[in-house]
């Protein structure tokens, strides 16, 4: 169907007259002309020679039994761009196998560098390879992330006695057979980073294969070292980090402690003049209020300053499937059903990756296609042009 | 409704008897001799059996389908040629009216040849298609790779100039 806000009215109709004629259908008078020509150019049509005709319906009932092209090169090189897609395709899938088998390999990294690390006080995250960073330079990681202490230059402390504390949870998953061994290794390993078992709690089952929670402390210097080790010792299925800024608290109870000790000094020396037996009196009870708040900071600054030495870490250890089963427990529903799990995630990326491949080669290759056909279409019509 | 050509060699050949002789007419105008037309209009054929599980309803009608076949098989003979079609006018008068019609008639025909001769290839190849070939403007567009719009443009322009050659050669 024309569009009809392309053409005048009057070609309109011409165009109408026209497609009438050709139907043979009659047109309006005043188009006659149009249907005349329709007549006599259909009657100037070149005919057919009888002995072709008969010849070529003769082909038609045997079904073209010689062909009169061979299959040449660029036929062949044309069937050959239909398995450019199929080898896209292909492509991209090895691709994508490549990207997920080399992302499994280092499962516990990876699931490492997708989690986040919140940092107390204002909810935000970032990286746990960010997090690292930031406990490996202290100073400038204080600097960086927003905590709920006065800014730093309210504090007047330099950059490098900063403080900072670090904490950190891990759920592993171990099998069920494997339990008893994982425990002692936490232990192990934890007292080989020089840290501590704070707390533990073992309970053991045979259904559910045994659950272990405990309370380390670990020097915050390793303790990224001993937070990938204990990694190690079974499946992550949840890891986080927090970084609380305490130089504020620290430098505060500092400076609390210096004013107590100057003060003490100060009623020391008061106390050595002192003439009346009521003054002696008033300066005692001072000291001993003073000396009790000078005990109070020191335990507050100590507390501060094992805060900043020690991380926290909570492991909490998972045995799964049954107790007693060799080679990590027998293969159940729930473990099948994991897998199942697992396979739809890995297909799923598969396809997510094959996705992002194909889409921008399936553009270009449109691209190319219309670019070939517009070509060759205008190449083929460059035969009409005059010579 | 035309059963689908995959399906039915009686229905291809019920599109050869519809088509055969309109689409010789086409051929022979583009390419301007007998037995090239005739080797293009069966390598046509030829081609349209072949691939006939190919052709897609959904992208034109059955008759569109095989004159861009006809099309691409006669502008390839013509680019193989290395040379661009002869003129309609140097065609042999094989339709010259017999002695009996009217002499008018034969006038005419005669006026409507030299007008087209008087056009471009590509407006005369225009012409073929729509006069001799009959199709309509959607299976021009088809054939031709444009719009039906601009089809039809075309068309009215062809047929705006050839009017004005006939009045001018009348």
């Amino acid at each position: 169907m024309r569009p009809r806000d392309t053409f005048t009215p009057e070609q309109e109709r011409e165009l109408e007259a026209l497609d009438r004629a050709l139907l043979g259908e009659p047109v309006e008078f005043e188009l006659r002309e149009l249907e005349e020509l329709v007549h006599d150019i259909r009657a100037t049509a070149p005919q057919m020679r009888p002995a072709f005709a008969a010849r070529l319906e003769h082909e038609l009932r045997e079904g073209f039994p010689a062909p009169r092209e061979q299959p040449s090169r660029v036929r062949g090189v044309r069937r050959r761009w239909i398995l450019l897609p199929a080898l896209g395709s292909l492509a991209a899938v090895l691709v994508a196998l490549v990207v997920v088998v080399g992302g499994d390999r280092n499962d516990a990294t990876s699931t490492l560098a997708g989690e986040a690390t919140q940092v107390p006080g204002k909810g935000a995250s970032r990286s746990a390879g960010a997090a690292q960073d930031q406990a490996a330079s202290a100073p400038s990681a204080a600097r960086s992330a927003p905590v709920a202490q006065p800014p730093p230059a309210a504090v007047d402390v330099a950059p490098s006695a900063r403080k900072v504390q670090r904490s950190a949870s891990l759920t592993l998953q171990t099998p069920a057979g494997d339990f008893d061994r994982t425990v002692a290794d936490v232990q192990a390993r934890v007292a080989s980073f020089g840290g501590i078992v704070a707390g533990a709690q073992i309970g053991e089952s045979d259904a559910h294969g045994g659950e272990a929670t405990f309370d380390l402390r670990i020097p915050t210097a390793k303790l990224d070292g001993a937070l990938a080790a204990l990694a190690k010792l079974g499946d992550v299925t949840e890891r986080s980090q927090s970084i609380d800024d305490i130089t504020g608290s620290f430098a505060s109870a500092r400076e609390r402690l210096a004013d107590a000790r100057a003060e003490r000094r100060g009623l020391l020396r008061t106390l050595e003049r002192a003439t009346t037996q009521a003054q002696i009196d008033s300066l005692k009870a001072r000291l001993r209020s003073v000396g009790g708040r000078i005990a109070a900071l020191e335990r507050e600054l100590a507390s501060l300053r094992r805060r900043a030495d020690l991380a926290t870490v909570t492991l909490s250890l998972r045995g799964t499937g049954q107790r007693g089963a060799t080679g990590g427990g027998q293969w159940t529903p729930g473990d099948a059903a994991s897998d199942a799990v697992r396979v739809l995630e890995v297909v799923a990326g598969v396809a997510l990756i094959a996705l992002a491949v194909l889409a921008p080669a399936a553009l270009l290759g449109a691209a190319i296609a219309i670019g070939v056909r517009t070509g060759r279409r205008r190449r083929r019509e460059a035969a009409l042009d005059p010579a | 409704m035309a059963p689908p050509l995959n399906t039915s060699t009686e229905s291809f050949d019920a599109l050869y008897r519809d088509c055969a002789r309109d689409l010789y007419a086409y051929v022979r105008t583009l390419l301007g001799d007998d037995a090239g037309a005739e080797d293009v209009t069966a390598l046509a054929f030829e081609r349209a059996y072949r691939r006939r599980e190919t052709f897609d309803p959904g992208r034109g009608s059955r008759r569109g389908w095989l004159f861009g076949i006809a099309r691409n098989a006669a502008l390839d003979e013509l680019r193989r040629r290395k040379r661009s079609a002869p003129l309609v006018g140097d065609l042999p008068d094989e339709t010259a009216p017999a002695p009996d019609e009217e002499a008018d008639l034969a006038i005419r025909r005669t006026t409507v040849r030299a007008a087209l001769a008087t056009l471009p290839p590509r407006e005369r190849e225009l012409v073929a298609l729509k006069f001799h070939g009959g199709l309509t403007n959607a299976e021009l567009a088809g054939v031709l790779g444009t719009s039906e719009t601009n089809a039809a443009t075309r068309v009215h322009r062809a047929v705006s100039k050839l009017r004005e050659a006939c009045n001018a050669t009348a």
